[in-house]
């Protein structure tokens, strides 16, 4: 019961009948207040027009109230002429009503009339008025005529309320109920979500109105959470199977040290060997990491202006030996002086090493790798561009999700984590990061830097 | 042989370092909590204090700021396992001479501990000298011996930060933070190909080795006469 009370098509449905008989009600109130003061306005002159016109000559007052009382075909007529004295002179009035005023106004006086023989107290309603000899001329009429009138009105009331309340409690009800079969069905699909299960969707109707709107971002929001979570999941797999890997051998290589190692050097190279897979995994865990706070913003306080030409060369610095050393030419090209950017001067210099170092990783010996910053339409684009193999178009799309390594790039060591870091990065600072062909082959990575406007 | 309090709450942490630094020949004491720290770090005169970022009772950078605040400046070197990149700026300004990331390796513990103790004291120098080496930074001019030197600018850079610690070993992590003022760990063997370049230049066919590769740890560079 106390569901049914708590319930939503309940709740709807007596709030309906509720405000529907509140209207009725208030609609009656209305009609009866006009009714009633009509009827009472049309009696009221006409006593008043009676009660002037029979005092307006003293010679014809007694005439002139016979003639009101014979108009009366159901005793409801009174009148009476009475002397200075207060004693009868004409009317079927026994005596003139002490509490009436001979101003011409109406009132409602309580008096002693005969009807039909009988005698009995009756409210009336009354108007006096002096002549000019002294004499009080009264002129009454019934109020029963207007309290009938009220009270039909009243009972009609009564007799049309109980249609009413009725007819609003079934619709209420009506449209109550389908509200809460939509809701139920609504309910039903949540519950399943709840459950775990995160491919349902909640129904949406073809109406388009706010209850299928609202169905429908909840359902957009629900395509977002298991985007996210296929995500974290497939990251999780990939943090779990890549872990697994060097661990294994860790495992393998320790067990063979310490069975078959012949003197303390042997069991050395073995523990070398295992410190340098630990290393290796401990940096995974440890870009996992970088990635994972990075995106969550919380680098802001290291913000500040960073000279993007100066970055790009220091970084250009690091990477040329390497490069050299590979048989790779490594050339830098900035255009003329580049704007000062708003970042992170640490990370911006981390984002171009990743790239830099695949870029050296990949590129065979005698090929080529250049840097270079261009402006462009508000930006300062830094591109890197080398001769290596290059990436399928159709991984393009793949390749800055963490842990993705193509086809070639799993041949070579690395965690595949590299460009998820330099995505990371791209997107703390709001910059484009793109991969196109280069034009010797290979591939062009290209970081667009948004200029802070107001800095030149 | 130096003094050293150790601050850190993980036991089996404390014992490998204890071990590692006891094996170097230093002196060293342990502390496993905020407040024993900071009673330890008071009631002695220390070389250098290594602790922990988190301790139990007494968080490490209030134990720090407080000792600084009573005027103690013994050099103090931060552990933690805070992946938070800005950790490492907080650790410093809480009066931190140095910070180090867990996980660490021993090696670069010790040689960053060695770099607080052996820490240059006149960096106003102009001409540095290290056996036959000598370095004019004004100049920007390299001899070794009677040969003049043509280094880059960035090896000139590489070759004063290890001219001003000689015989003392510096990892690639530290000479990338100080030489490239950069913070993360570089990738495969970017120092290792620079530190070549400069041996190259260096050491010509016959000469005395200077700058030596230390197994697992770093690089160290000893003066040939």
């Amino acid at each position: 019961m106390s569901r049914l009370v708590r319930s939503f098509a309940f709740r709807w449905a007596l709030g309906i009948a509720l405000w529907s008989t509140l209207l009725s009600l208030t609609l009656f109130a209305f009609v009866y207040w006009q009714t009633a003061a009509f009827m009472q306005d049309e009696l009221d002159q006409v006593l008043r027009h009676e009660v002037r016109y029979a005092a307006r000559d003293p010679e014809k007052a007694a005439n002139r109230i016979e003639t009101w009382i014979s108009e009366d075909l159901h005793s409801v007529h009174f009148a009476g002429l009475f002397g200075p004295d207060g004693a009868k002179l004409a009317g079927n009035l026994d005596g003139r009503p002490l509490d009436l005023p001979p101003d011409g106004e109406v009132r409602r006086i309580g008096m002693q009339v005969a009807i039909a023989g009988r005698r009995l107290q009756e409210d009336l309603w009354s108007a006096a008025a002096s002549l000019s000899d002294g004499k009080v001329v009264v002129v009454a009429h019934d109020t029963d005529e207007i309290d009938r009138a009220k009270a039909t009105v009243v009972r009609a009331l009564g007799l049309a309320l109980v249609p009413t309340l009725a007819f609003s409690l079934l619709g209420g009800m009506l449209l109550a109920g389908r509200a809460r079969r939509r809701l139920a069905s609504t309910e039903a699909a949540v519950a399943r979500v709840m459950r775990g299960d995160l491919r349902q969707r909640l129904p949406v109707g073809e109406a388009g109105d706010e209850f299928d709107r609202l169905a429908q971002d909840v359902n957009g929001m629900l395509d977002e959470i298991e985007r996210l979570m296929e995500e974290v999941r497939g990251v999780g797999d990939a943090v779990a199977h890549d872990l697994r890997t060097p661990l294994t051998r860790l495992r393998l290589r320790l067990e063979r040290g310490r069975e078959q190692a012949r003197d303390i050097e042997e069991l050395r190279d073995a523990v070398d060997q295992g410190l340098v897979w630990i290393d290796q995994t401990l940096e995974m865990v440890t870009a996992v990491l970088r990635i994972g706070e990075i995106e969550h913003g919380r680098r802001c306080a290291a913000f500040g202006s960073v000279d993007l030409g100066l970055v790009v060369s220091e970084a250009v610095d690091l990477f040329e030996p390497l490069a050299e050393e590979k048989g790779i030419a490594l050339s830098i090209d900035l255009d003329g002086t580049a704007p000062a950017i708003e970042g992170d001067r640490s990370l911006i210099f981390e984002a171009i090493a990743n790239l830099l170092d695949n870029a050296v990783k990949f590129t065979p010996p005698r090929g080529k790798v250049r840097v270079g910053l261009v402006r462009r339409d508000g930006e300062t684009v830094m591109y890197i561009e080398d001769t290596g193999p290059g990436i399928a178009a159709g991984e393009r799309a793949q390749v800055f999700k963490r842990f993705y390594r193509t086809e070639r790039a799993r041949q070579t060591q690395g965690n595949g984590l590299g460009l998820g870091l330099v995505a990371a990065i791209a997107k703390l600072h709001a910059f484009s990061l793109t991969v196109s062909d280069g034009p010797g082959g290979g591939c062009r990575f290209e970081l667009g830097c948004p200029t802070t406007s107001g800095r030149f | 042989m130096a003094k050293l309090l150790l601050i850190e709450d993980d036991a089996a942490t404390a014992a490998e370092v204890l071990g590692d630094l006891r094996g170097r020949g230093h002196a060293v004491d342990w502390a496993a909590t905020g407040p024993a720290g900071a009673a330890a770090a008071r009631s002695a005169d220390w070389n250098a204090i290594v602790l922990d970022r988190m301790l139990p009772g007494l968080d490490g950078l209030t134990l720090l700021r407080d000792l600084r605040a009573a005027g103690d400046r013994t050099p103090a070197l931060v552990l933690s396992a805070l992946s938070d990149v800005d950790e490492r700026i907080r650790g410093l300004r809480a009066g931190g001479d140095d910070y180090l990331g867990k996980p660490f390796v021993l090696a670069e513990l010790a040689a960053r501990i060695e770099a607080l103790l052996r820490r240059p004291t006149d960096t106003r120098e102009t001409v540095l000298r290290v056996g036959s080496l000598e370095l004019d930074l004004i100049a920007g001019s390299v001899r070794r011996g009677l040969r003049a030197l043509d280094l880059l600018p960035r090896e000139l850079k590489l070759l004063a930060y290890l001219m001003r610690r000689p015989g003392q070993v510096v990892t690639r992590a530290m000479m990338f933070e100080e030489v490239w003022n950069y913070r993360f760990a570089p990738k495969s063997n970017l120092i290792d190909v620079h530190v070549g370049r400069l041996r190259r230049k260096l050491e010509a066919e016959g000469e005395p080795v200077l700058i030596h590769n230390v197994r697992g740890e770093g690089f160290t560079l000893t003066p040939d006469v």
